[in-house]
């Protein structure tokens, strides 16, 4: 608590004025959800690090704002503070130490948030939106690095308005994801782009797609020493490619594997392809988790090639997802991803309607609500090291509120 | 000296310039060319992105009209063509995605983009079919012109001319431009017919031994075979005796040596054009008989071919030679030097495979039929599961370059945001705004 000088709490009186809606929440699994969540979309997610004691989970959202929760023991969340974009946000990231967090915005800046002071400033300016946003800790700086869709990845030392370094790629950036002293970028047109940052970042290689549709999420994952050896690669249809990135052996090594589709045993009807919204590694035991438009979430282990487990189907895209540092909390947000707009016409349609007929946010699904599950796992973590995947015996879920 | 630095360039690269069918605007040639020296500019991108997302979320009654002002500026700002304008994907988009929406099927503007996409495909002439047996562009004049065009540069003037006909008979407007073009039409052809004709009579002229005059014979294409200055009439009238006695004497060069060769230094009378003061070996071939085909060139000779009266002569095969003709030895297939290299393991220089045949055209017509399939039966394909993408793939796709989920979103935010503070800029307008209410 006395982290934050000042308990700015925002949606005052926050559960007593929603409280009233709980109910229209799709729950299935009945997780705990984050109070005072976000008025519309949530795009990313983050928990602090390591080095803070405590759990602290950022979300930026559609609706310009960033939010700060602290996530209790008891799976209670409480509300810190937030700041404000002048456009959407699309990424969050922490500085190591946790004292900071970066957020990075359709209004095609950057900021840096204190949240000792709860003071942000704009650090990084692009020339297009930025879509995503690293904290690059090496031995001998340390830096900001954005991508956007304006074609250049550049990098910031906080205190100076001009970039240290800006590299121009071929395409836009889409998704990126560092593990010092490994930075990977996915960029527009099924680019992918392996950086070194040691001493001065620089490109280390072009790597072919190893999917054939239009990338969407990346995460580096690590070797038993601990140092970045490969990535996870999603695509807007349903598949996620393990890509080693000096493997002994690359035909063997490297796979994809489909995920986020709707069940295949029925031969009647098509299969649906979902997207494949966003991968995050556990912090322990590598095993990695995606979520999907499908409305999904899903454990694997990429080293046994098996999946662990699927969540319930919410009744909404499940946009972003998050490990806390020890691993045992999983918080993702369920919202609309966009990725059901059927057409320009009907989109505009319903946003018509909203607007003029009911005046609801200007959501294209209708009075959808944004939340965050946070499944407060006990991972009963049965599992040696030969098996090597998680056994899901005790999870608590809490089920504390529920807004809009 | 500003002006002209830049008239200079344009000067420069004007063999870089695709010509364009309406002209192009000098300055944004200028524009574009200053560009592309310094490379692609953020303005071009820009512009292009705001192309882009308008093609996603247009929501007005007429997409076409963003389509063709796309079309039309990417032309417009890409003279050189090449890949980066990624003209040829969008004009396949375009036709493409409104294949089905008959109000377009006769709208100038879509016949126009089909037309631009029949001529960058390589086969202009089925694209054209397809749109007839589509009836895309039946009552357009354009249409029928193009298509004309196209059969007459392939030569063929009579379909060319039939084109023109159809056209007529589906009443294709508008009617003056039709016609005018097919009196065009009509005069080419009419003008290649009599030079043809002219170019007949002067062979035929040509081909009076009397014309013969002792000089080079041109050589054609790439053999640089010289014909010796010393030709006698046997040589000239060696497929005229071929055709009249099978037994005619083999090859003219073998020939030339028991003649009485004739030599234009000692004689120089002889140069008149009278062939009768050679003296010839063999009796020349009667003159005045029917059916005999009149001498011609003999490094040109076509058949069958019309003899002055109008019938057909149909060579009969040359006697074959009674020797063994002699063939170089390099002219056999050239002996395989030994290959230390694995063929089956260098593929560096191998051959290109053929490619899958996909054509334009093909993926028109697997787009259509996936349509109709679509529509009739959405189950199973050949008993594998199918898949649907269950996003807006169209869009995310839609124009020369991919969008994903967050551009599309974050443009739509962009435009509501401006139209917010438009509309408070102008806060007693905004509030007459119909859709306000």
């Amino acid at each position: 608590m006395s982290l934050f000088g000042t308990t700015t709490g925002f949606g005052a009186g926050g559960t007593g004025v929603f409280g009233a809606t709980t109910t229209d929440s799709h729950n299935p699994m009945k997780d705990v959800e984050v109070t005072s969540p976000p008025d519309d979309s949530i795009s990313c997610l983050a928990f602090s690090p390591p080095t803070m004691p405590g759990n602290f989970l950022i979300g930026g959202s559609w609706a310009n704002d960033v939010r700060c929760w602290e996530v209790q023991d008891n799976g209670q969340t409480v509300p810190k503070a937030q700041q404000m974009h002048t456009g959407p946000v699309l990424d969050v990231c922490w500085s190591d130490d946790g004292s900071k967090v970066f957020t990075a915005s359709c209004d095609k800046t950057a900021k840096m948030w204190d949240l000792n002071s709860n003071q942000a400033m704009q650090i990084a300016q692009h020339d297009g939106p930025i879509k995503s946003i690293h904290w690059v800790k090496a031995p001998n700086y340390s830096c900001i690095m954005t991508g956007s869709w304006d074609k250049t990845l550049k990098f910031w030392d906080t205190r100076s308005p001009n970039p240290m370094l800006s590299l121009p790629m071929t395409e836009r950036c889409y998704c990126a994801d560092v593990v010092y002293p490994m930075a990977v970028l996915a960029t527009a047109d099924r680019g992918l782009i392996v950086y070194q940052l040691e001493n001065q970042p620089s490109e280390f290689r072009r790597i072919d797609s190893p999917l054939k549709h239009q990338h969407r999420c990346v995460a580096i994952f690590k070797d038993k020493q601990n140092k970045p050896t490969g990535f996870a690669l999603g695509s807007i249809e349903g598949r996620v490619a393990i890509h080693y990135i000096n493997p002994p052996n690359p035909a063997k090594d490297n796979f994809t594997f489909k995920c986020h589709r709707s069940n295949g045993t029925n031969t009647a009807t098509p299969q649906d392809i979902y997207a494949v919204n966003a991968i995050s590694f556990h912090p322990v035991h590598g095993t990695l988790s995606t979520v999907g438009s499908d409305g999904r979430f899903s454990f694997w282990d990429k080293d046994a090639r098996t999946k662990l487990k699927t969540s319930e189907q919410l009744d909404q895209p499940i946009t972003a997802c998050a490990f806390n540092s020890n691993g045992n909390i999983f918080a993702y947000a369920s919202s609309y991803d966009w990725s059901k707009v059927r057409g320009a016409n009907e989109a505009h349609a319903a946003v018509g309607r909203k607007l003029y007929g009911e005046g609801g946010p200007d959501t294209p699904t209708g009075p959808s609500p944004f939340t965050v599950g946070l499944t407060l796992g006990c991972y009963c973590h049965l599992h040696t090291e030969e098996q090597g995947f998680l056994s899901w015996l005790h999870t608590i879920r809490f089920y504390l509120c529920n807004l809009c | 000296m500003m002006a002209e630095g830049v008239d200079a360039e344009w000067e420069l690269s004007k063999e870089n310039i695709q010509p364009l069918k309406r002209g192009r605007d000098v300055s944004v040639l200028h524009q574009a060319l200053s560009q592309q020296q310094d490379g692609p500019s953020s303005a071009v991108s820009q512009q292009k992105q705001s192309f882009e997302s308008e093609l996603r979320l247009y929501n007005g009654e007429d997409p076409l009209d963003v389509w063709d002002r796309y079309v039309k500026w990417t032309e417009q700002t890409f003279p050189q063509g090449g890949k980066e304008s990624n003209l040829s994907m969008l004009l396949e988009r375009a036709v493409t995605l409104f294949t089905e929406e008959k109000r377009y099927h006769n709208d100038p503007r879509y016949v126009d983009l089909w037309i631009k996409f029949a001529e960058i495909c390589p086969e202009p002439l089925e694209i054209y079919s397809y749109m007839q047996a589509q009836r895309i562009g039946g009552s357009q004049a354009s249409f029928y012109i193009a298509w004309s065009e196209e059969y007459e540069r392939q030569g063929n003037s009579r379909k060319a001319d039939n084109a023109y006909q159809e056209g007529f008979n589906n009443f294709a407007e508008p009617r003056d431009k039709l016609l005018q073009f097919h009196k065009g039409l009509q005069a080419r052809v009419s003008r290649q017919v009599m030079t043809s004709m002219a170019d007949k009579d002067s062979d035929e002229e040509s081909n009076e031994p009397e014309r013969m005059s002792l000089i080079d014979l041109k050589h054609r294409g790439k053999k640089k075979a010289i014909v010796p200055i010393n030709r006698v009439r046997a040589v000239l009238g060696h497929n005229a005796r071929a055709l009249q006695s099978r037994r005619a004497p083999a090859p003219s060069r073998a020939e030339n040596s028991c003649f009485l060769v004739f030599d234009e230094n000692k004689c120089p009378e002889a140069v008149t054009s009278d062939p009768k003061l050679e003296p010839w070996a063999a009796p020349p071939p009667a003159r005045a008989k029917e059916n005999e085909q009149k001498p011609e060139k003999w490094c040109d000779v076509k058949m069958p071919q019309k003899s002055r009266f109008g019938h057909k002569i149909i060579a009969p095969p040359l006697a074959k030679p009674s020797f063994q003709p002699f063939v170089e030895e390099s002219d056999e297939p050239p002996t395989m030097t030994p290959c230390k290299i694995n063929p089956a393991v260098n593929t560096v220089l191998s051959s290109r495979k053929p490619r899958l045949e996909e054509t334009p055209l093909k993926r028109l017509q697997e787009h259509r039929s996936h349509l109709l399939l679509q529509k009739q039966q959405p189950a199973t394909q050949g008993g594998k599961p199918q898949e649907k993408s269950a996003y807006c793939k169209e869009l995310l796709f839609s124009g020369a370059t991919e969008f994903c989920f967050e551009e599309l979103r974050a443009e739509r935010y962009r435009q509501k945001m401006a139209q917010e503070t438009e509309g408070r800029a102008q806060p007693g307008q905004s509030s007459t705004d119909p859709t306000q209410h």
